[in-house]
This record gives structure tokens, sequence and C-alpha cells, in this order.
């Protein structure tokens, strides 16, 4: 006999607002030229690498300045792969990518997990940087600061070509879907819900009985296979690999796509990808030189006045909308 | 059969000895007082029994099972139940989800990742029982840092009942309650199962006198008197530490 | 025999750095708890406006003076105006912080170019001592000397004056300090004052050895929270030897094999945090 609490708990996600974003994402390709629907499409992978962090940050609590690492190893691994072995197959290189990802999850997890707010963040802006440095001065096998070009799109098997760029929107949509229904399905689940009681008070959560490094370990492996899985797409979009995927900036970068978006929400990382990816492109059409400066303003901004993202007021303004059509509650 | 016994426990905090060489036994059932003055190491005792800090030297048995190196979530899961002296609840979080979250620490899904937590019915059933019995069901979708002190410290207890201990700890379950609130909380306990042992910390004459079969008094991290009820009123000792302490 | 010399020199000079801006950014988190990652955006301050000056002067103490004051007056503007709103509360900070950083480094690219400037030593130590049979360059050991004299300052600061004792008692207990009726909002103003004012002075100090560039910021703060993590956040023998450490093996490091610099480093960071994940001499959490 289910209590309406339980019904209340399901539903508690309204997905009526999911839906109407999902169906403007389907048909989003008829109206954008080329270069926007390229946007778009880094938009989608950069939400995907944002729900990674998402679950890190947002849901377990553990404030990550690193988590570029994951989304930049699986970029040069498929770079690799495909570059300097020619390795054809998509599902091979993609797999290899999000395990490079996942590998490096495992292993740096299994030390820093355990650490307290500062010392996590320093340790992971650290590994960030270490992996950075690496690749930049490993000229011979990464081309340093000049990239590693020439990854092609990758060939499905099927009869759509990727290298068409709607086609391949299509299918970055596709798994965008796909990892924010993971995504909420770990939310919605126990273990889920064990990770916001970490976040909101972790010593009660071990006298409860909670063993809660496991829990902060396995969040930051599947937080890392989302990266992981970003950063797979990411090489095919762009077709080449950059140091810049895997250091400092873009760690700070997707770490304010989740603050802006509101942390620990489920919309969170489509909002914060979207408004920052947005502004980034509309500051470079006016002066590419200083966006530094204008993303130093907006991150000020931010942290001072709208403290938990912009996300939540988004939510709360779709709630008054319903309210103001006679939308039932749910 | 005993529920704890605790040999020869002491804890040094770098110069401080918090804890001297106690010893002491809880069987089944029982309900043991322990009192002192503040600072007499109670807490720290507590602490110790519960896993949150390790000894510098002694041993901790908790139903036959010397746990002295066992971490503090892996002793919820042979019985204890704790609850804080300083309520830590999940503030931001309803009365239900903070009682879900206890009740599912000691559940084998709790470490189920795809199916939705929905799908539990006894989980939510076992919760409605619980805030039923505290009057806690109809504010069970309230944030906890909404709720009133006397409230909240009811929450704390019930989650330190959530995962059916067979060792309760109580850390001053009655710290900062009114009266009304006070002879709640006895009843709480006095109507607990038999076979549940209850070891709790408290100040409040009543509290202890109306529940405790044995008392063990603390002074200086050291057991100065232990025994009934009536033995400890009358021990010189004991009277003498609490001269001018009501 | 002369080669191992400067590495040894050259490494303890960019210790001398590196104590000065991690012992400001350990002393900031430790006593105000704050994570200030735009420490290496006044290092960045302070080099950029000590070159102009010094160009425009020929004085390198005005120099000096005017990296330190600059830095200084903005640090406390950013504390006053921003800092002191969010206690406690990491994730902000964090954000806020890296903000002013982009803000300044782009702000001085905007304003000075992208070429790095680079400036000579003043002149007085502008040359080569000769000890026996070694030729060792006297503006590096003023620079470590100098790096001594502002250790010994700091140490005796801290241990023997009020002030000191407040920072100490801070450190170690900030409900308690504010309980006895010290002015905890001022005093943290002038903590982070004296941190980024000490930063600023770094900048024009590392002058003549790294130059003015865009990417010190960044560079810098992320060796001093390498030298924080192994010394300890929050401990000024810490930052010492943690600084010490790392200014050597850096130096020797990129003398042999430049790649592996990076990794030694992060080695070492590896085994304290298995070690002692709280640092060298920090104080468990």
């Amino acid at each position: 006999m289910k209590l309406p609490e339980q019904l209340l708990h399901k539903n508690r996600v309204s997905f009526v607002p999911y839906i109407w974003v999902g169906l403007v994402l389907i048909i989003l390709p008829l109206f954008l030229s080329p270069y926007l629907l390229y946007l778009a499409a880094k938009i989608l992978i950069f939400a995907i690498f944002a729900m990674g962090l998402n679950l890190i940050l947002g849901y377990t609590g553990l404030v990550s300045m690193g988590h570029a690492a994951f989304f930049g190893t699986a970029v040069y691994a498929v770079a690799f792969l495909t570059v300097h072995y020619g390795i054809g197959s998509f599902w091979l290189v993609a797999l290899s990518g999000t395990l490079g990802a996942v590998f490096m999850a495992l292993l740096f997890g299994l030390f820093i997990v355990h650490l307290s707010g500062a010392y996590f963040l320093l340790i992971t802006l650290g590994i960030s940087q270490l992996l950075f440095s690496i690749v930049w001065k490993w000229r011979a096998l990464t081309g340093g600061d000049d990239g590693l070009p020439g990854i092609p799109r990758p060939d499905l098997g099927l009869p759509l070509p990727m290298g068409n760029d709607t086609y391949f929107y299509y299918f970055v949509f596709l798994i965008f879907i796909g990892s924010f229904l993971i995504l909420y399905k770990l939310i919605d689940s126990p273990f889920g819900h064990a990770l916001v009681g970490i976040r909101e008070n972790e010593p009660r959560m071990k006298i409860l009985g909670y063993n809660t490094w496991w829990y902060k370990y396995v969040s930051f492996i599947i937080g890392g296979g989302f990266g992981g899985v970003a950063g797979v797409l990411y090489a095919y979009l762009i077709g080449i690999a950059y140091p810049g995927d895997i250091g400092l900036m873009a760690s700070v970068m997707v770490l304010f796509m989740v603050i802006l978006g509101s942390p620990g929400t489920l919309a969170c990382p489509l909002i914060g990808a979207s408004l920052l990816i947005t502004l980034e492109y509309i500051v470079s059409t006016f002066t590419a030189e200083r966006w530094p400066l204008i993303l130093g303003v907006a991150f000020v901004l931010v942290s001072m006045y709208f403290r938990g993202g912009i996300g939540i007021y988004l939510v709360r303004y779709w709630r008054k909308v319903k309210v103001l059509h006679g939308i039932p509650k749910s | 059969m005993e529920s704890l016994r605790v040999e020869r426990l002491s804890k040094n905090f770098g110069g401080v000895q918090a804890l001297h060489e106690v010893s002491l036994s809880v069987e089944a059932g029982e309900r043991r007082a322990i009192i002192g003055a503040n600072g007499a190491g109670k807490s720290t005792l507590l602490n110790l029994i519960n896993g949150e800090i390790t000894p510098t030297s002694g041993r901790v048995y908790i139903l036959g099972k010397d746990v002295t190196r066992m971490p503090v979530y892996d002793r919820v899961h042979l019985g204890v139940g704790r609850s804080c002296q300083i309520n830590s609840l999940f503030l931001h979080i309803s009365v239900l989800d903070n009682v879900l979250l206890a009740l599912q620490a000691t559940q084998p899904f709790r470490f189920q990742m795809l199916r939705s937590i929905s799908k539990y019915d006894h989980l939510f059933a076992n919760a409605q029982e619980l805030l039923k019995a505290r009057g806690l069901w109809e504010k069970r979708g309230v944030p906890v840092i909404d709720l009133s002190y006397g409230e909240q410290r009811r929450i704390e207890i019930v989650l330190s009942l959530a995962s059916s201990p067979k060792l309760l700890l109580l850390d001053e379950p009655t710290a900062g309650l009114s009266a009304s609130e006070t002879s709640d909380i006895i009843d709480l306990v006095r109507s607990l199962e038999r076979d549940i042992s209850v070891l709790f910390i408290s100040h409040n004459i009543d509290v202890i006198f109306s529940i405790a079969e044995r008392i063990t008094m603390l002074h200086y991290g050291q057991v100065v008197a232990e025994g009934a009820p009536e033995e400890i009123k009358a021990n010189p000792k004991v009277k003498q530490i609490y001269l001018g302490y009501k | 025999m002369d080669f191992w010399v400067t590495i040894i020199l050259m490494g303890l000079s960019f210790s001398v750095l590196l104590f000065l801006l991690s012992s400001g950014l350990s002393l900031i988190f430790g006593f105000m708890n704050v994570l200030n990652l735009t420490h290496g955006g006044y290092y960045l301050i302070g080099s950029y406006i000590g070159v102009s000056i010094y160009k425009w002067t020929g004085n390198f103490l005005l120099a000096i003076l005017a990296g330190a004051a600059v830095a200084g007056i903005i640090g406390v503007g950013m504390e006053r105006g921003f800092l002191r709103h969010l206690p406690g509360q990491l994730l902000d900070q964090v954000i806020l912080t890296m903000g002013f950083l982009f803000i300044f480094t782009n702000l001085a690219k905007w304003i000075w170019g992208p070429v790095p400037q680079m400036a000579a030593p003043p002149s007085l130590f502008a040359r080569s001592l000769h000890i026996g049979a070694y030729s060792v360059s006297v503006y590096h050991l003023v620079v470590i000397f100098a790096g001594l004299i502002v250790a010994i300052v700091l140490w005796f600061f801290q241990e023997k004056t009020r002030f000191g004792a407040i920072i100490r008692a801070g450190i170690d207990n900030q409900e308690m300090i504010m309980a006895i009726g010290i002015n905890f909002k001022l005093v943290c103003s002038w903590v982070f004052c004296l941190g980024t004012v000490i930063a600023g002075v770094s900048g024009v100090i590392g002058l003549p050895l790294l130059g003015a560039y865009l990417e010190s910021g960044s560079e810098i703060l992320l060796y001093a929270i390498i030298v924080v993590i192994i010394g300890g956040l929050g401990s000024m023998q810490g930052a010492l030897a943690g600084s010490f450490l790392i200014g050597i093996i850096h130096s020797f490091s990129k003398a042999f094999f430049p790649p592996l610099a990076f990794f030694m480093m992060y080695l070492l960071v590896i085994i304290i945090l298995l070690v002692k994940p709280s640092g060298l001499f920090g104080k468990r959490s």
C-alpha cells in the first residue's frame, strides 16, 4: 500500500518543463545556422560534463576544482586513438576514452575523497593542473599547446554520416537524454538520497551507519564517468585536443556552470551550460580580448548576489507561471 | 548476556587525560545512567563506545564482539544507536527525509543506485510508524530547520531508534527541554522494548531516577561510584562531589 | 661547481618568493577561514606596478613601495567590499577570488599588453660576487637574505607581539577571540592587508628573477598551493618548510629534467597526502 508521500517522492520532479525543453532541443536544428548548431551541441556536451560535477558537488557536497581532469583525459584518449593509432571503431574509442576518465577518478579519488573542504579543493585543482602541465610539456605525444588535431567525426556504422552537423547534433542529444535519465535515476535512488545526507551532515550519516567514504568515492567515480563521456563527444565535435581541455580553466568553467545553474538541482547542468556558453558567444562577438574580464565580473556578481545560482529563480518562475495559468500543483 | 563491556578504557587528548582506566559492563535490557560533573568524561566515554573516537588504551566489547578498532558506521550494524548531545540533524530537508535516511542506513538496499526510493514501501511505512509515535507525522513535510527545539530533539531521538538498536546511547536526551517535553522523553525510554539496553548521560535528577536501574558516576575521567540508584543517593563520595550541586 | 651553486641559489631565491606568497595564503586561511585564490593576482599586481614605477623612476625601492601599496589597497578593498560577506562559504569564496584573479590578469593584459616585461636588478646588486673559485649573482643572495629577514620578522611578530598573539589565537579558535572582545573584523582586514602587501612586495622582488608576465598570477598561485598543502594550511613553519622544498626541487628538476619538475612536486604532495594529510605542520582538522 503506497503512501501518498511515496508518490510525491516520485513526482517531486514535475516532468512537464523537461519535456518542453526536450521538444525545443529536438526542433532546434530547423532554426539554427551550422555554427549555432555547433554551439548547441557544445552546450549539450558541457551539460553532460556539468552533470558529473553536479553529482559530485551539488548532491554529494565535494567541491572539486579539477573536474576537467576527467574530461580532458577522455578528449586526449580519443585524440591518441584516432590520430596516432588510427582506430576507426567509434564504440571502442568512446569506451576507452570513458574508461580512461573513470580510471583517473578511481585512482585519484582513492587518495583524496576523505579530505575536507579546502584541502580537497586544492588537491583537485592541483591534479587538473598536473595533467595540464604533462600534456602541455609532452609535445611529442600531445602536440603541446598546438593541440592534437585530426580527429575525424565518428563512424557509427549507420547510414547517417556524423560529418553532417545535424546528425551529429541528434547523436549528442540522444546521449544527453540518456545521461540525464541516468542521473535522475541515481538521484531518486537510496544511494542518491544518501549523497544528499552526506552533503548536509556527514558526521551524522556516519553515526547513522553509513560508510560515507564509499559513497563519496562512488559518486566521484560516476561524476568522472560523466566527464569522460562529455570529453569523448567534445573531441569528436571539435576534432582537436587542446591542453586547455584538461586544465584549471576548463575546471573552473564547468564549476561556474554548476554554480550558475544552482547545484543540487536536476536542471542545473543544462541551465548553467546554456548560460555560460551563450554568454561567451555573445561577448566574443564584441570583444574576445576582454572575455576573461567579463567572466571574472560574472564570477564576482554571482558569488556575491546570486549565491544559490540562477537555476532556482527559473524553477520558481516556472511554478509562478503554473499558478497563474491555474495548473494544479503536483 | 552483556550488551556492552568496556575494559580499562583510557583516552588522552594530547596531554589532557579525559578518561582513565574506566571499566564497566551493561547487561542486556539494562537502563544505565552515566552521571558526573561537566568535564568528567561522560561524552568521551559515549564517543568511545560509539566509535567516534578511538581509545588510547583499553577495549570495547559490544554484544560480545571486540569493536575497539571498528569504525563508527560498522558498529551501527551490530546494533548501536546514538543520539547526540547537540542536535545533529539534516536541517534543510524534511522531517520525513531525515527519518528515511536513518531507516535506510541499516537496510541492504542503501547502496541501490537505480531503483527509486519510492519503491520501498516498508521504508515509508516504518517512517510513518516512528513519526506517528512521536506526534510528528503531521509535520513530515516541514524542513527540520523550521521546527521548534523540542520537536528537533524528538527527531534526534527518533533517528537514534531508527536502526532498531540493541544498545541505545543517549547523550543528555532532555537537554534544553521543557518539563512536559522531558516527561515525554522519559515515557519514551520507559516504553522501549526490554531487550534494548539503554546507556544515557543526564544531569536531570528526575530523568535519572525515573529511568535508571544502575548508575555509574564519573569524576575526572574515572569511575568513582557505581550501583543501584538508592546506593548512589546514599554514597558519601557522591554527596561530597555534588555538594553545592543541586 | 659554479653550476651547482647557481642552481641552489636560484632555488632558494624562488623559495623566498614562494614563502612570501604562501605565508600570506596560509595566514589568511588559518585566521579568516578564507581560501584566497586571488593571492597570485596580488603578486601580479605588484610585479606590473613595480616594473612600471621602476622603469619610470629607476628607483627599485620606490617600485617595491608602490607595488606593496597598490596591492595592499586593492586587497583591503576586496576584503571589505566582497570577501567579508562570504564567511566560511568555501564555494562562493573560490568563485569570487577566481573572478578577481581573472579580472586582474585581464586588466594587466589590457594596460600593459601580452608581452612579458623584464627588469634588471638594481645596479647595486646587478653584479656577481666572487667567493673563492665561485661566482654568484649578488641579487640572488640579496633576495635570500631579504627572505630570511622577513621570515625572522614574521616569526618575531607572531611569537612576541600582541598582534601576533591575536593571530595565533585566532587560528586556533576563532569564536574565542571574538568572545574576549577582539574586533575580529578589523583584525581580518589587517591580516588580509598584510598578506596582500607581502604578495605585492614579492612581485616586485621577483622582477629580476621572473619578470612581469600575465601567467604569473595563476602559476605562482599553483606553486603556493602546493607549498601550502605540503606545509599545512595555517602554519608559518609549514610555509617555510614547503617553500624551501619546492624551491629546491623546482630548481634542480628544471636544470636536469624539466618535465620532471612537476612530477617531483606532485609526488611529494601525494606522499604527504598519504602520510600526513594535514601537511607537515598543519593542524588536524
